[in-house]
Order: C-alpha cells, then sequence, then structure tokens
C-alpha cells in the first residue's frame, strides 16, 4: 500500500448549479488517500459527475472546499491544478481529424509555457504514456477511427501525459465491450501500482468498482449513504439503499473480489 | 502523417509556403485583368498620374481589389476556423451565430431608406453594416457570458442560429417595404463586391482586423484543447469561459469588418478551414496561419476570374467562390480517400 | 429586335381589339400606362394605380393595389374594374383575372419605339383612340425633331449611369447596349460606351470606366429636387483619366421621366439631348 496521507479532499462540501435550484451535492465530505483507488458510486443523478468536477476544480463549491495535499484548491492557479489532477471525461469527440499521439500530447499543455512547443522531451512522454496503455500501435491513427475501448485508453494516456499526481476518472467504462470493461480495469490497477497514481473513478458499475476500488464513497441524491474500505461498504444493505435492488453480495473465489448480483426489485 | 516534432519545421514551412503562394498571387492578381495595360507605362513617372490611364487601371481600379480580397478572404477563414472550434463543428461558418445576417441587416436598412450620410470619409453602407455586425456581436458576447457553466456549446449554436433566423428575416421585412430598385440593390449587395476603388474604404477596417487577429494569435493551442470538449480542456488549464469570450468576440469582428468591406461572400469562411486542414493537418498552430494565407489567396484568385473571365460586366465575386471552392474541394476530398 | 416589337406589338392590339369593350374603371399597377392614361385624357377612368406611381400628382388622391411583386388581387377585385393593367410576365396575376372574368391589358417593357406603339394600342383598348394617336404622333415628332438637330453634330461617347453608392464608385449601375435608356440616349445625340453589351443594365467596375473613356457620364437620379446630390458627382475625380471627368463633363439629371418609360420620354430625351449638345439648344 502506498504511503499514508490525505491527498485530495472534499470538506462539507455542497454545490447547487443556480442560486434557487436545488441542491446537487448537500454537505459531502470525503477524503481520497494517497496512492488509493476511489470508487464513487450512486445511481444516475446522485451527483458524481458533479463532484468530480467538484473535486477537478473545474466547479467552484457553493459551501465548503476542495484541498489538496492539504491546500485550498481554490487558491492554486488553473496551470497548477492541471498539472497535479488530470480527468478523463466520460466520451471524447474529436470534432477534428487529430492522430492518436496528438491528443495525447495536448495533454503536455499545463506544463508548456505560453508559445512553447512540444519538445522531445514531451514527445517521449506522450509515447510512454502510448506504451502504457498499449496503444503505441495507434499513434498514427486518426482519433475518431478507433473504436470506443481503443479511444478511452488513448484518453488515459492523455491523461498520463499530463503527468499528475492524481486522475479523475468519470464513468470509464460506460460505452465499452466486457472485454474492454476488464483491459480498463487491469490498466488502472496496473498504473496505480507502477505509477503511483492516486484515483477517483466515478462509475454506477458495482462490479468493476468492486474490481477495481480499494474505498468507496456511495452517493445518493447528493448525499454521502457510505463511505470507507470496499469490503466494509460494498454490502447487501448498501446496495438496497442505494439501487432499491435486492443483490447478492458475493466474494466470488475465482474473480478474487466481491462480485454483486441482482435479485429483485425491493420496494 | 507528418510527425509533431516536426512542429517547428510544419509552421514554418507552412509561413514559407503559403506565404509565397500569397505574394505570388498578389503581385502577379493586378497584373491581370480585362483591359491589357503596360507596366512600364503605369509606373512612367514622366506622365502625370491624371492623364496615366494605365497607372489608374493599375492603381485605383486593381490594386485595391487585391489588398481588399487579400484582407476579406484571410478574415473569413480565420473566423471559419475560430467558430469551428469553438462550437466544435465543423459545419460552423462566420455567419453560424449571426454576425453576417446582422451585417446585412445594417446595410438593407441604409439601402431601403436612402441613409447616405458619411463617417470618417467611409460611406454608409459599410458603416452601418458594421454596426450591425457589432448589434449581432453584442448579443453573441452576451449569449457566452449568460452560458452556464455545464451547458454545452451545442446550445450557444442554436440560439446563435435563432440569432440568425430572426435577423434574416427582419432583413426581408424591411426589403418588402423598399422599392424594387432597392431590393436590386440589397440583393446585389449580398453577393459581394471587392471593387472598393479607394484605399481609405480598405485603411478603415484594417483597424479592427488587426486587433482581432492578433487576439486569435493569442489563442491557437487553445483551439485544440477546446475542439476536445469543455471538460477536457478545463482540465488541462484552460480558461474555456475567457478564451471563448476572446475567441468569439474577435472572430465576430472579424467577420463583420471583412463584411462591411466586401459583403457576406459566402463559401471562404465555411470552406477553405477544411482545404487547409486537407492540406496542414488538424494542429491549429498551423492551421490558423495557413488559413489567414490561403483565405486570401485564394479570394483574389476568385475576385480575379470574377472580373476577368466573364465579359466586360464581370460576374460577383461571390458565384465564383463556390464555383471554384467547391470542385477544388471534392477533388481534395477524392484523393484523400484514395 | 424592331420587328420583334413590332409583331408583339400587333399581337397586343389584336388581342386587344378581339376583346373590344371601352374600359370606364381602368386599374393600372405600371406607373409608365398611369402616366399614359392620363396623357391621353383617360385620367378620370382610372379607379386605382400601383406602389411606386408618382405621377401626374393626381394619383396620390387614388388607393393603391400593390406592383409587380406584391399585387392585392383582393383590393384590385373590390374595385370591380373593367381593364387591370399588368405586366405580361405576371402569370398568376393574369390567371387570377381570367378566373374572375376581369380584362386585363398586359404590359411587356421594351424600348422607345415601343412606348409610343404602347400608347397606341392602350388608346384603342381603353377607347380614347383619337386622343392618344395624338400623344403618341406628338412624342414621335418630338422625338424626330430632336433626332434632326443632333445629326449633323458629332456624337461623344457617354456612359449612363441610373445607380450608384452615395460617396463612392462602388455598384455602378449602368444602362446596358439594350432598353429605352439605350435608345433615348442615342436619339439624343450620344454614343452609348457600352453599345456592345446585350443587356438593359449591367453592374460597371471601375476598371471598365478606365477602359471605356466616356467623353460624358450623366447620372439619372430619380428623386427630383435633391439639392445635395450634384455634390456627389466628386466621387468620380477617383479616376481623373477618364475624358469625361478631365473635361469637368460629369452631370446629373433628377427626375422620374428617366426611370419611367412613359409619354415623358420625350421631355426626357430632350433634356439628354441638351446636356449633351448644349450649344444646339440655346
Amino acid at each position: 500500500m502506498a504511503d499514508c496521507g490525505l491527498m485530495l479532499t472534499a470538506e462539507n462540501v455542497s454545490f447547487a448549479y443556480d442560486r434557487r435550484a436545488r441542491l446537487v451535492l448537500d454537505d459531502v465530505s470525503l477524503s481520497v488517500p494517497r496512492g488509493a483507488i476511489v470508487g464513487l458510486l450512486g445511481p444516475n443523478g446522485s451527483g458524481k459527475t458533479t463532484m468530480l468536477r467538484l473535486l477537478s476544480g473545474t466547479l467552484t463549491p457553493t459551501a465548503g472546499r476542495v484541498t489538496l495535499d492539504d491546500v485550498a484548491i481554490a487558491a492554486l492557479s488553473r496551470r497548477e491544478l492541471a498539472r497535479r489532477i488530470a480527468v478523463v471525461p466520460q466520451d471524447t469527440h474529436s470534432a477534428f481529424d487529430f492522430s492518436a499521439l496528438e491528443i495525447v500530447l495536448m495533454g503536455r499543455y499545463p506544463h508548456l509555457a505560453a508559445f512553447e512547443l512540444e519538445g522531445a522531451r514531451d514527445l517521449s512522454i506522450a509515447r510512454d504514456a502510448l506504451a502504457a496503455t498499449g496503444t503505441s500501435a495507434l499513434e498514427a491513427r486518426l482519433f475518431a477511427t478507433l473504436s470506443g475501448g481503443e479511444k478511452q485508453r488513448v484518453v488515459i494516456a492523455g491523461a498520463l501525459a499530463q503527468a499528475s499526481d492524481v486522475l479523475l476518472l468519470d464513468e470509464p467504462t460506460a460505452s465499452l465491450d466486457l472485454g474492454f470493461q476488464l483491459d480498463i480495469a487491469a490498466l488502472l490497477s496496473r498504473l496505480n501500482r507502477d505509477r503511483a497514481v492516486t484515483m477517483v473513478v466515478s462509475t454506477h458499475d458495482l462490479n468493476f468498482a468492486a474490481a477495481l476500488c480499494t474505498e468507496m464513497v456511495l452517493l445518493k441524491a447528493g448525499r454521502v449513504i457510505g463511505v470507507g474500505p470496499t469490503r466494509e461498504v460494498l454490502t447487501r444493505e448498501r446496495v438496497r439503499a442505494l439501487y432499491g435492488v435486492d443483490a447478492d453480495v458475493v466474494d466470488h473465489p475465482r474473480a478474487g473480489h466481491l462480485t454483486v448480483v441482482p435479485l429483485a426489485r425491493a420496494d | 502523417m507528418r510527425a509533431p516534432t516536426d512542429l517547428r519545421r510544419r509552421i514554418v514551412l507552412t509561413f514559407a509556403g503559403f506565404g509565397t503562394l500569397a505574394a505570388v498571387v498578389c503581385l502577379l492578381a493586378p497584373l491581370v485583368g480585362s483591359t491589357p495595360i503596360s507596366m512600364p507605362r503605369v509606373f512612367d513617372r514622366a506622365i502625370p498620374f491624371a492623364d496615366n490611364v494605365d497607372a489608374q487601371v493599375f492603381f485605383v481600379a486593381r490594386l485595391p481589389r487585391v489588398l481588399a480580397a487579400v484582407l476579406v478572404g484571410a478574415s473569413f477563414a480565420v473566423a471559419g476556423v475560430v467558430f469551428q472550434a469553438f462550437l466544435r463543428n465543423p459545419l460552423a461558418s462566420p455567419d453560424t451565430l449571426g454576425v453576417s445576417t446582422g451585417a446585412t441587416l445594417g446595410a438593407v436598412i441604409v439601402i431601403t431608406f436612402h441613409i447616405d450620410t458619411a463617417i470618417l470619409g467611409v460611406s454608409a453602407v459599410p458603416v452601418a453594416s458594421f454596426a450591425g455586425s457589432a448589434g449581432a456581436l453584442g448579443v453573441v458576447y452576451l449569449l457566452s457570458v449568460a452560458r452556464r457553466r455545464g451547458t454545452s456549446s451545442t446550445v450557444l449554436l442554436l440560439a446563435g442560429v435563432a440569432l440568425s433566423a430572426f435577423l434574416g428575416a427582419v432583413s426581408r421585412l424591411v426589403q418588402v417595404i423598399g422599392d424594387y430598385t432597392d431590393v436590386f440593390r440589397s440583393i446585389r449587395w449580398m453577393m459581394g463586391s471587392l471593387d472598393v476603388g479607394s484605399y481609405t474604404d480598405i485603411v478603415v477596417p484594417l483597424v479592427p482586423m488587426t486587433i482581432a487577429l492578433a487576439a486569435i494569435a493569442t489563442l491557437p493551442r487553445v483551439l485544440d484543447l477546446v475542439s476536445l470538449g469543455d471538460p477536457a480542456a478545463e482540465a488541462r488549464g484552460v480558461d474555456v469561459r475567457r478564451a471563448e469570450r476572446i475567441a468569439l468576440v474577435s472572430a465576430s469582428l472579424l467577420t463583420g469588418s471583412a463584411v462591411s468591406l466586401g459583403g457576406p461572400i459566402p463559401f471562404v469562411g465555411i470552406i477553405v478551414p477544411h482545404i487547409v486542414r486537407l492540406i496542414v493537418g488538424a494542429d491549429h498552430r498551423v492551421v490558423l496561419p495557413a488559413a489567414a494565407l490561403f483565405g486570401g489567396s485564394f479570394l483574389v484568385v476568385c475576385d480575379l476570374v470574377a472580373r476577368t473571365a466573364f465579359g466586360p460586366a464581370g460576374m460577383p465575386v461571390g458565384a465564383v467562390t463556390a464555383l471554384i471552392g467547391g470542385p477544388f474541394f471534392l477533388w481534395l476530398l477524392f484523393r484523400r480517400f484514395r | 429586335m424592331r420587328r420583334a416589337a413590332l409583331a408583339l406589338a400587333a399581337v397586343v392590339v389584336a388581342a386587344s381589339v378581339l376583346v373590344r369593350a371601352d374600359a370606364h374603371r381602368i386599374v393600372s399597377i405600371i406607373p409608365a400606362t398611369t402616366e399614359m392614361l392620363f396623357a391621353m385624357g383617360a385620367g378620370d377612368r382610372v379607379v386605382a394605380v400601383g406602389s411606386y406611381d408618382r405621377f401626374p400628382p393626381e394619383v396620390d388622391k387614388l388607393p393603391r393595389v400593390g406592383a409587380l411583386l406584391d399585387p392585392n388581387v383582393e383590393r384590385i377585385l373590390a374595385l370591380k374594374p373593367d381593364l387591370l393593367i399588368l405586366y405580361s410576365t405576371q402569370t398568376d396575376l393574369r390567371a387570377q383575372m381570367e378566373r374572375a372574368g376581369v380584362a386585363y391589358y398586359g404590359y411587356v417593357h421594351r424600348g422607345l419605339p415601343d412606348i409610343t406603339q404602347t400608347i397606341r394600342s392602350l388608346g384603342a383598348r381603353v377607347g380614347v383612340d383619337a386622343a392618344a394617336n395624338a400623344l403618341a404622333a406628338r412624342i414621335e415628332a418630338q422625338l424626330a425633331d430632336i433626332r434632326a438637330r443632333v445629326a449633323k453634330s458629332a456624337r461623344p461617347k457617354t456612359l449612363l449611369v441610373f445607380g450608384r453608392e452615395p460617396g463612392t464608385l462602388r455598384s455602378i449601375d449602368a444602362s446596358g447596349g439594350i432598353g429605352f435608356l439605350h435608345d433615348m440616349l442615342e436619339t439624343a445625340g450620344g454614343e452609348d460606351v457600352l453599345a456592345d453589351t446585350k443587356q438593359q443594365s449591367l453592374t460597371m467596375s471601375t476598371e471598365l470606366v478606365l477602359a471605356r473613356a466616356p467623353d460624358v457620364i450623366i447620372e439619372l437620379r430619380y428623386a427630383r429636387g435633391d439639392t445635395t446630390a450634384p455634390a456627389d458627382l466628386k466621387a468620380w475625380d477617383a479616376l481623373p483619366s477618364v475624358p469625361a471627368v478631365r473635361n469637368h463633363r460629369v452631370f446629373m439629371l433628377q427626375g422620374e421621366e428617366f426611370v419611367v418609360p412613359g409619354p415623358r420620354v420625350a421631355a426626357a430625351t430632350e433634356r439628354l439631348a441638351r446636356t449633351l449638345h448644349p450649344e444646339l439648344f440655346k
């Protein structure tokens, strides 16, 4: 396990998009230890994406604050923040014909000065990131022509090229086939281990989260209804509270992690 | 594929290659025309200018046209690139947010109500069309500011389309009030004309054009990042709201200046960016200078064809841009897909 | 060209003879025919005019029913006309009149000779033959007189401009080699510098003006009484090598008679002739 110490925390964070709108997140606190993979789980509309945006600094909390290594992220410049935290959005569409390598090179932007062009070092970091995600062969291909799984891996490579300590991923497997879901889980696990990248993954796929995450935060309607290590938090009762579904939570002998099998609606 | 480390080289090659094209086109274009002139006579100082027909053809009839074409073509092309990147839509054009429709409305009002006052030595129609585009620009700016964080660029695009449709409808309404000679004049203005015949008409819009181009010159890498979506750009440290405001206002300023100088010449702003991308790739640090230089050259060539290939009266340059540009673009596409 | 015009006029006359009946409630949406009707003494039979009719002053009291692009069929029919004068090209309006059983007269906008032809045939159609023929004869006599006067003089190369963006030389609308403006110019003793073009009007570029190098430039403006407008002629100073500019022979003539090919065409032609050959008209 990586050394202890809190890295990224949200302290009593609330958020509403509009002064008069309802709160999307209500008094949420969570902490991401260094080196951990924290899963943000909850049904659609529970505020997961908003939470990620608050953690990355894209949105400012209506109340409370987000800190990175005990420094409020609001005090950091955008560039500084981008060097420390990278984001993998749910979907990435390129309107123009960029190659996979060009997409990954864009991750170097926070490290370059105003009119500085990418140099040899940036190129090798980018290629390294492609190799780490197993997409070196796609370097010259147009991003728009790649499959869903390939695109996702290239985008992750782009986030890696940003050389940040923290990686936030929004539903990384939402549009992927089963095989690619396994690939991404394995990839993220490996990156976490080899490169000591701290991760926060938002997902509604319980099995994917169970396979990957060391800790979990359960969000429902903008509030935390459970937080802690995976094995403690992912229980039958919590699944029912979160999704309204009666499910079996089993430690699968061959998978090596908890698996959730939905059985029936719980009314 | 062009390796990105060669980016410096690609940028240099772009400036050199397209710059040479632009220079050659600009040097040759005033020499060609429907009237034969003799170059030695043009530059013969012994003949007083007032008597020198050849010199007047060169310096009054042709040279301002070429300069206007370069400025207008470059402006439309650069504005097109910027709009396409920020609206994340390859079909966006300088008119997507209604700026040139606003300019058209200004011109139509002045033409229909016979307002003839000149301001700063510039006649009423260019001033009014610039004012119209500034009005539309104001609305675009407010739309951009009002856009809440988290709303997509599609909202901005839709609002712009609605604004454009509304301004177009008001324009037609004004035309209905006017009589048929005014309608004819409006329609003819809308087809574009670069026959400025004076250097004042060029110098005045040059000021806003330069300011706008300088602002856009700070944004090429931002355009790349933003074309992947707001969240991706924000996560990489781009202040998307601020960049968007600068980009849209500058691109609208460019469009408004270009339309007030030459009319709403179609096709250049939407297709030249794509022609350029097919040649140099998608990186905006190469695309922007290439678009400016190629857009200017393209319009000079179109205007040359418009004024020489269709008899003494010539043809409106707006008709020629699509005639030439369309097949050229299709040819480039076929080459690429082979 | 003349033959075609005569043939067309013959057909029109024949057609109007076939539906012969005098007209006493006439709607004319064409400025030229409105002026013709008043000039031939049939003005009291006109019950409505078009949007752009301005002459004679009596038309201001009459209801207006639209024009070429927007004729108001309901208003026309509500006036119960026995003759509607419309453009031959208004096929929809013609069809509607046929359905409503209203007689119509189709007007064709052509050259100078057609003006007097139209006066005669319209007069016959309406039932004021004598007055119409007299009017036509008077006009033809005036034109012949002008032609005779200028016959011996040199014909200056003339550019006739009927529109331009004020303050600049952009969007110059010039009269081309066909049409009544061209015919008027030739009758008035000018040589049309654009005689070789086969269009009624064209947009001139500055280069074309320099190339054709007219001796005289005449700008026609139809808003009369605008005292500031002649100052706008200094825009032509941008082309000092043009003989007309060099010799200060750039003129502006104001008045609707240059826009409307009607009975005032002889007066208009005389104004042109005076401008081109001032010495002949003391």
